[in-house]
């Protein structure tokens, strides 16, 4: 899959499994902080997306640190993912 | 005492956020479900993660306590928190054989949801505490305010209750009997009693005080028992009407719980027999439908007659020829739990 | 206004199947958490839990008159303690069935503990199990109500981890109002694959034994247990033993995040503040604080910075979660009753797996039981949704 269609597909991953029903995957800035600023996640967020990595891409962040470095926007996240997906 | 100044009830039917009981919405499959509102004033970042029992309570809360004076306490009754998250997470537990899970249906599924989103949101740091005792959990969470205004007569409280109807909790309590086999029209669930009765939901809060001066009604007592012998009950409320001062002057309604289940008909006659023709009788689990907090659409259908001076006729079950400014109102849920609740209006008695 | 009076108490636990057993595990530094042997759960062998070595089916069979009972295992831990609790209080069965004798429970799995059940339960067709009304958590008080004929004043309130906690308070409240002579209360909570799921999804369950207010903590066991007590009118306990006064009581809101304590701990400062406020007392009369002390990086840190900001310098404290795991609903009727102990028999109590304190706030909890003067003890109980209770017992 090529990286700009894997930024799109996660933007819609993660309004669906955070449910941010107002939010459009266009509204999700590539670079924009998924914490604290920017989309204004939170911890029990942060859960959840480790949990969405696991099951739509095989990746299994066991320590919290890791997560967080991985977990800082949509760049980031996807870099992750096109390095360790298994699925 | 307990004043009752602002109220709001999100039910099956038109009563939010204005009341409009001159028609019955219709139940489907024997449930009367709700149909939400859009509610303008919770953030979405905060919504989005609120399982229904949460964003009712919410929704109904938020804009009561919007410019008036933070309260002492937030006090909820709920038998079932947010059972759909509840069984959403167990869901989960199942499929994923008690793997890797996402953490939002569980913790929005505890009871004390409802009660703890209020606070948050309002940033209230006061007492709150959750009643989860099934058919009382609204009259206890009412007796709690009761109580501590006793205490305090300047303090003030959010009060309510809260039940979801999810498909889940909806089959369990079929399984357990609590429903009609046939498929029934609400509007003829008084026709013919048979065991069990039809399902709804709702949630009902207000804002109450211990003081008179911008209230529209009061509660003058409450007592609750647990029994399945109709004489005890006939005794008990009978007790309690005496010694509330109401032996001459019996309550000029009975807002009766009455549901269309013939095992709980014995009850309902119990009650309506301490109340001469004089004294009208009205019900409401046709509006309503039956779940563990329901006494509180009672309650609310209670403060709207007092504010109105009307007894919607949609209710009527006998018209008396009384002025109506005592109610009481009498709900027993599934033969055992029996809550009695006597509201009078401060309108007249002023 | 009359003081009130705790005349009976009842308890099993991990660590103990009556009050004396629970005493002398804490005196003697004998935990209960441990490898999982009767609850399936396919963390058994990883996250180690307080277990009550008992089957259910054991339970039934001690406790029980009728086979066909739907009574979940939480609901016969109620009854297995509020049993020792009305006995250890004398109260009679005419007492209880009077309209003045009420019962105040609490749980946070309720019958949920049979998770495959009610699962089944939720999607069966036609056949329903013999617990459809026993999943709610009124049911567990309910089974009390039935066993004691209780016929008045009930409620279960589930607050989360300061459920049992408020309890007492309300129980408490029920007689100051006058709407009872005498209360029942307490909590219960069985181990369940709903709450080791949920607790696990949110990462704070601990794959080894809880370190409370260790520098290494990292998360908590999951216990299970109930206790009950009984509350009498001072004026009525004239001839019975009374174990302590219940002489304050505080009730707060965290109001920062669905599941973490803000990092000031006000919800903590605000509830110990009201119950000394209540009990008249001075923050440097209490003798010993029995801590929620869960083992979790927030509460711990965040309950240490409320007791500095209340205390300066706290008194002797100790979380015996580390004994028992925490065990939900019950942890505030279970800590209370070690309160109460701590004042029958002026001794206070450890926490055990304690190595280091927390770098920021410095704090040693008690690692060693001792024997001392014992006026006040402060029990702690702080819950999901910002719920913070706490209660203060005081010698009678």
């Amino acid at each position: 899959m090529e990286t700009a269609e894997l930024k799109q597909r996660v933007k819609e991953q993660i309004i669906k499994f955070l449910n941010l029903t107002t939010v459009k995957p266009e509204n999700i800035r590539d670079e924009e902080p998924l914490f604290g600023e920017g989309l204004g996640l939170d911890s029990i967020d942060s859960i959840e997306l480790i949990v969405m990595l696991s099951r739509e891409y095989g990746i299994n962040i066991q320590d919290p640190k890791e997560g967080r470095k991985v977990l800082v926007n949509v760049n980031t996240m996807v870099d992750y993912i096109e390095k360790n997906r298994t699925k | 005492m307990l004043y009752i100044h602002k109220t709001a009830c999100i039910s099956p039917q038109q009563t939010h956020p204005e009341a409009d009981l001159n028609r019955l919405m219709a139940s489907k499959n024997n449930m009367l479900q709700i149909t939400e509102p859009v509610y303008a004033d919770i953030p979405p970042g905060v919504l989005r993660r609120m399982g229904k029992a949460v964003r009712l309570s919410v929704g109904a809360a938020l804009p009561l306590l919007k410019n008036g004076p933070a309260p002492d306490g937030i006090i909820i009754g709920t038998a079932n928190g947010g059972i759909e998250d509840c069984i959403k997470f167990l869901n989960q537990i199942i499929e994923y054989n008690e793997g890797l899970l996402t953490p939002g249906n569980f913790v929005q599924s505890t009871s004390n949801a409802p009660a703890a989103q209020i606070a948050l949101i309002t940033k209230n740091k006061k007492y709150n505490c959750t009643h989860t005792h099934r058919g009382l959990a609204f009259e206890n969470a009412l007796l709690d305010a009761i109580m501590q205004l006793e205490e305090n007569v300047e303090n003030s409280y959010l009060v309510g209750s809260v039940d979801e109807i999810s498909a889940y909790n909806f089959n369990i309590d079929r399984l357990a009997g609590c429903f009609r086999e046939a498929v029934i029209s609400n509007d003829k669930l008084f026709e013919t009693p048979v065991a069990g009765t039809i399902a709804g939901e709702g949630c009902f809060m207000m804002t109450v005080s211990g003081k008179a001066a911008g209230a529209e009604a009061r509660v003058v007592a409450l007592l609750t028992i647990h029994s399945t012998d109709e004489n005890l009950v006939r005794n008990t409320l009978e007790q309690f009407l005496h010694q509330t001062g109401f032996s001459e002057n019996a309550p000029d309604l009975l807002i009766s719980g009455e549901n269309g289940d013939s095992r709980l008909q014995k009850y309902y006659d119990a009650a309506e027999s301490l109340f001469p023709e004089t004294a009208s009788i009205a019900r409401f689990k046709h509006l309503s439908g039956e779940y563990c907090t329901a006494s509180s659409f009672g309650f609310w259908l209670g403060t709207e007659i007092l504010r109105t001076g009307k007894i919607p006729g949609i209710v009527l079950k006998r018209e008396g020829s009384r002025r109506i400014e005592r109610i009481l109102i009498y709900n027993c849920f599934r033969g055992l739990q029996h809550g009695m609740i006597l509201l009078e209006s401060i309108i007249h008695t002023r | 206004m009359s003081r009130i009076m705790i005349t009976g108490m009842g308890i099993i636990s991990a660590i103990g199947n009556s009050v004396a057993e629970n005493r002398d595990s804490l005196k003697n530094k004998r935990g209960g958490i441990s490898r999982l042997e009767f609850y399936p759960t396919a963390y058994a062998g990883k996250l180690p839990c307080g277990e009550i070595k008992i089957s259910s089916e054991t339970f039934r069979e001690k406790l029980f008159t009728h086979p066909d009972s739907a009574i979940t295992r939480t609901g016969l831990l109620v009854l297995h303690a509020a049993e020792e609790a009305v006995k250890d209080s004398g109260l009679t069965p005419d007492q209880l069935a009077f309209r003045d004798t009420a019962l105040v429970g609490a749980t946070t799995v309720g019958g949920m503990c049979l998770t495959d059940e009610l699962f089944r339960d939720a999607h069966e067709r036609n056949y329903g199990s013999p617990y459809t009304s026993s999943y709610d958590y009124a049911s567990v008080t309910l089974a009390a109500q039935q066993r004691f004929g209780i016929t008045g004043e009930i409620s279960t309130i589930n607050t989360a981890c300061s459920s049992s906690a408020n309890a007492i308070l309300y129980g408490a409240r029920l007689i100051k109002r006058g709407y009872a002579k005498r209360v029942i209360v307490g909590g219960a909570d069985s181990l369940a694959k709903f709450t080791i799921n949920g607790f696990n999804a949110l990462n704070i369950l601990s794959s080894g034994l809880c370190a409370p207010f260790d520098r290494n903590r990292n998360g908590l066991n999951l216990g299970e247990g109930s206790a009950f007590l009984v509350l009498e009118r001072e004026e009525d306990v004239k001839g019975k033993k009374i174990y302590a006064v219940l002489s304050g009581f505080g009730n707060s809101n965290d109001a920062y995040h669905p599941s973490s304590i803000s990092p000031e701990g006000e919800g903590p400062y605000l509830s110990m503040k009201e119950a000394l406020e209540r009990a008249k007392l001075k923050a440097d009369e209490i003798s010993y604080i029995n801590a929620h002390g869960t083992g979790t990086e927030n509460n711990d840190e965040t309950e240490s910075v409320a007791m500095q900001r209340l205390f300066g310098t706290p008194p002797p404290f100790a979380s015996t979660k580390s004994f028992t795991g925490h065990t939900l609903g019950a942890s505030g009727a279970i800590e209370a009753v070690y309160s109460v102990l701590g004042l029958m028999h002026q001794e206070i109590y450890p926490s055990l797996q304690f190595s280091e304190p927390i770098l920021s706030t410095g704090l040693i909890p008690l690692h060693d039981y001792r024997q001392q003067a014992v006026r006040h003890v402060m029990s702690n109980s702080f819950g999901f949704g910002g719920n913070c209770t706490t209660l203060i017992f005081s010698k009678p």
